[in-house]
């Protein structure tokens, strides 16, 4: 017998969830330092920051993966925020982008 | 060798645990159960007014002896089953069902030859029995610890397979039931040519027995305990009992044939002098060891036991002595020792066959239902008066025999450190280091290292479903690993689809992530290697990467680094233009600037070599990079070389930290060497 689950809840997502694209202009891409920096910056929040480029995702806090993005200037990668105070996390998120990449 | 045979025979006898305890409760059942409704018995005591069929003390007592007895009688599959489950190293409750997967299947593949060859009436008298309501041969416990031991040889070597996608629900430990019933259908055609021949074997010893007075009421009970280890007694001394292989006698106007039948028509007849010696030598043996002998050596086993460990096999050892004493059921206290100490067994079985002598030799003659405990004395012995059946004299040879069976086992025990109950090594505790344990952990490195690929992806799982302590509950099925956890917010998505998932689901604390058929493998893994976290702390060491100068992180000039925003670690000024990895591991990503490398080592730490400060700039000039990503890679691994003279001439630092991205993950990281350094010598340590 296999188990099968009779419902799946899949489309239903977090009602609340922030999220913004952002196309690289610094022309060295997010290489380690700025990994590091990104990385630092989005522990820092109360929210679950990920940041996807194409069909690769990876956790913000997470500076190994962050950089096995291989994200470099001209790419358009797809911030996401769920949890804690995402308005302030979403915005704090913007102001480092702009800042620094 | 001569160790790895010591240390499975120690794995089967611990394994052995598990069917044991639950055998001095079915003694007990079906020792009273069957003594009080034994009809000879109630009639001899006159207890037929008391205890007669149809009414409740007799329905009781028959409900007992039942319950007893299809324990006793299943035991074979209750070994089949718990030693698969002791010796198997992971997913025992597979290993249980395969057990009786192939129990079932082996016993059927015997029973269809016999029906082929004409039926039970075309074998030898006494070598078909019927086991859960199959016609088999009779191979007693010993059909089913072959059972046991192959079916965990076969779980373990197969329970992680993993197969081609369109079949691979079938892989995994789903395999397990499956190549059990292929492997056990061809053991039982070898069994049904092979058994018969082990039987003859015994039935010529029989007439050996009976052709030799003294002596072969020695090698009887000698040939009797020697038996019991293989199931194989009941096919040598059933005839004996029953058969006129043990003696004829006129009684009372009728033919008895069977040493136990005669015994029992004496007990019915009035004009019984004396029990027949001749009928009882094959019997009466039994009382010295089994009342007075084995719980001795029960008592030098708890004795010798180590002191922190005597609460515990105290209370196994009792009952297990208890039930020898007052039933006469041995095995429990016997199969305690019979593994891990065979040497114990066979001076057991010398001592047991002189005690047959010597009952023999002075004319003692008290008879048994079926085992030789303080029931069947009494009832048998002291009841009948030592007139008619010499009985006192068990008293002081059984006194004797406890004295010769404790000391004897005292002194083996000490003497050969045999691993009785309560003296085994338990890896955890052991302080000393032995050669044996040495070599074990040798074994063990070698395992992490070659499943060192799963390891990874077991840990991005774990770190997705937000480690260890979020677990609830995990299980699997056909495609899904199905997880409940206690915080469903600490669950990150994106690790799990790292790990090779298609999709994850969420609803309240339950998460599913969708594998694909593989899961089972990748449930397995996973499990194995949360338990190796378990048992071992983490205690890494990083190597040194280059031959340079080692200096803190704190002092590289850099506010990334010597801040530690990127993480904890220690840098290096090095002295050629060459970078090596620090440990084994996985290549996890060059940078197409190729001026610094992401590792993970076989444990999972993630680790960044960054050459240079703001060497990003230099655009990959200067640089050659002898590994790609996902490369596998052992300690001190060229990785990169670059041109040190280059870099330092366009105006950059050289100086390299080595960062541990995941320094989150643990208690502590910290260099523990500084200065002069050459590549491979210990530089970070990590707890």
């Amino acid at each position: 017998m296999l188990f099968v689950p009779q419902t799946i809840n899949q489309g239903k997502k977090d009602v609340t969830m922030k999220t913004f694209d952002y196309t690289i202009t610094d022309e060295l891409g997010i290489h380690a330092r700025p990994a590091g920096l990104l990385a630092k910056t989005a522990k820092e929040l109360d929210s679950d920051v990920t940041i996807t480029k194409g069909e690769k995702t990876a956790g913000a806090s997470k500076l190994m993966m962050l950089m096995g993005l291989g994200i470099k200037q001209g790419d358009t990668v797809t911030v996401t925020i769920t949890g804690g105070d995402e308005e302030k996390s979403c915005r704090i998120m913007r102001e480092f982008f702009e800042k620094n990449l | 060798m001569k160790d790895k045979i010591f240390g499975v025979l120690q794995r089967v006898g611990r394994s052995f645990m598990l069917p044991i305890a639950m055998l001095p409760i079915a003694g007990l059942l079906l020792g009273i159960g069957s003594s009080f409704t034994n009809p000879t018995t109630l009639t001899a005591y006159h207890l037929t007014g008391i205890i007669r069929p149809g009414g409740i003390i007799y329905a009781v007592l028959t409900i007992m002896k039942a319950a007893g007895s299809i324990v006793f009688d299943n035991l074979a599959l209750l070994f089949a089953m718990g030693v698969a489950i002791g010796m198997a190293k992971k997913e025992k409750a597979v290993a249980a069902l395969s057990g009786a997967v192939g129990y079932l299947i082996m016993n059927t593949a015997i029973s269809a030859l016999i029906t082929l060859k004409g039926g039970a009436s075309a074998m030898p008298a006494n070598a078909v029995t019927r086991v859960l309501g199959i016609t088999t041969l009779q191979m007693g416990v010993f059909g089913g610890i072959i059972v046991g031991l192959g079916v965990a040889a076969l779980h373990n070597r197969f329970y992680k397979i993993e197969f081609p996608q369109v079949i691979s629900f079938f892989g995994g430990s789903r395999f397990v039931p499956i190549i059990t019933a292929v492997v056990y259908l061809l053991a039982g055609i070898g069994m049904f040519f092979i058994w018969p021949v082990v039987q003859s074997g015994i039935s010529y010893l029989g007439n050996l027995v009976l052709e030799s007075g003294y002596v072969g009421t020695f090698l009887y009970g000698l040939i009797e305990r020697a038996l019991i280890p293989f199931g194989l007694h009941h096919v040598f001394y059933m005839p004996f009992w029953q058969t006129d292989l043990g003696g004829t006698m006129m009684i009372d106007g009728n033919m008895v044939s069977g040493a136990q039948n005669i015994f029992f028509a004496e007990l019915a007849s009035k004009g019984t002098q004396h029990f027949s010696l001749s009928a009882a030598r094959f019997m009466t043996g039994k009382f010295p060891f089994m009342i007075f002998g084995l719980p001795a050596a029960a008592l030098a086993m708890y004795k010798t036991a180590r002191p922190e460990k005597k609460k515990q096999v105290g209370g196994l050892l009792l009952s297990a002595a208890l039930t020898s004493m007052i039933t006469g059921i041995t095995e429990p206290l016997e199969f305690t020792f019979l593994f891990v100490a065979p040497v114990m067994y066979a001076v057991h079985c010398v001592l047991a066959g002189l005690s047959y002598m010597i009952m023999h030799i002075l004319h003692v003659t008290v008879g048994m239902t079926f085992s030789g405990g303080a029931i069947d004395l009494i009832l048998f012995g002291i009841l009948q008066g030592s007139s008619k059946t010499n009985w006192v004299w068990i008293i002081p040879v059984g006194l004797f025999y406890g004295v010769v069976y404790f000391f004897v086992f005292y002194f083996l025990i000490r003497k050969f450190n045999l691993k009785t109950p309560g003296r085994e090594e338990d890896d955890r505790e052991t302080k000393l280091y032995t050669r044996k344990d040495f070599k074990e952990t040798e074994v063990q490195k070698q395992e992490a290292a070659s499943s060192g690929s799963s390891h990874r992806v077991s840990a991005l799982i774990l770190q997705g479903l937000g480690g260890k302590e979020n677990l609830s509950d995990l299980d699997c099925c056909a495609t899904r690993l199905r997880v409940t956890v206690n915080d469903p917010s600490l669950v990150t998505d994106s690790l799990l689809k790292e790990s090779g998932a298609s999709a994850v689901i969420k609803k309240g604390n339950g998460v599913q992530v969708i594998y694909g058929p593989k899961v089972s493998v990748i449930k397995s893994d996973l499990l194995d290697f949360m338990e190796m976290e378990n048992e071992k702390p983490v205690n890494m060491d990083l190597s040194a990467y280059m031959n340079g100068t080692a200096i803190p992180l704190s002092e590289v000039e850099d506010e990334v680094f010597s801040q530690k925003i990127l993480g904890e670690g220690v840098a290096i000024k090095p002295e050629e233009g060459k970078l090596y990895s620090p440990c084994r591991g996985k290549v996890e990503m060059v940078f197409d600037t190729k001026h610094a490398i992401n590792l993970v080592s076989d444990q999972g730490c993630e680790i960044l070599l960054h050459i240079g400060i703001d060497t990003v700039k230099l655009g990959g000039k200067y640089f050659d990079v002898h590994v790609s990503d996902g490369q596998e890679i052992h300690k001190g691994e060229l990785l990169i070389s670059f041109d040190l003279d280059g870099i330092k001439g366009e105006g950059y630092e050289t100086t390299t930290p080595m960062i541990i991205c995941n320094t989150g993950d643990y208690d502590s990281v910290r260099a523990v060497n500084s200065g002069k350094i050459s590549v491979g010598e210990k530089l970070v340590k990590i707890n």
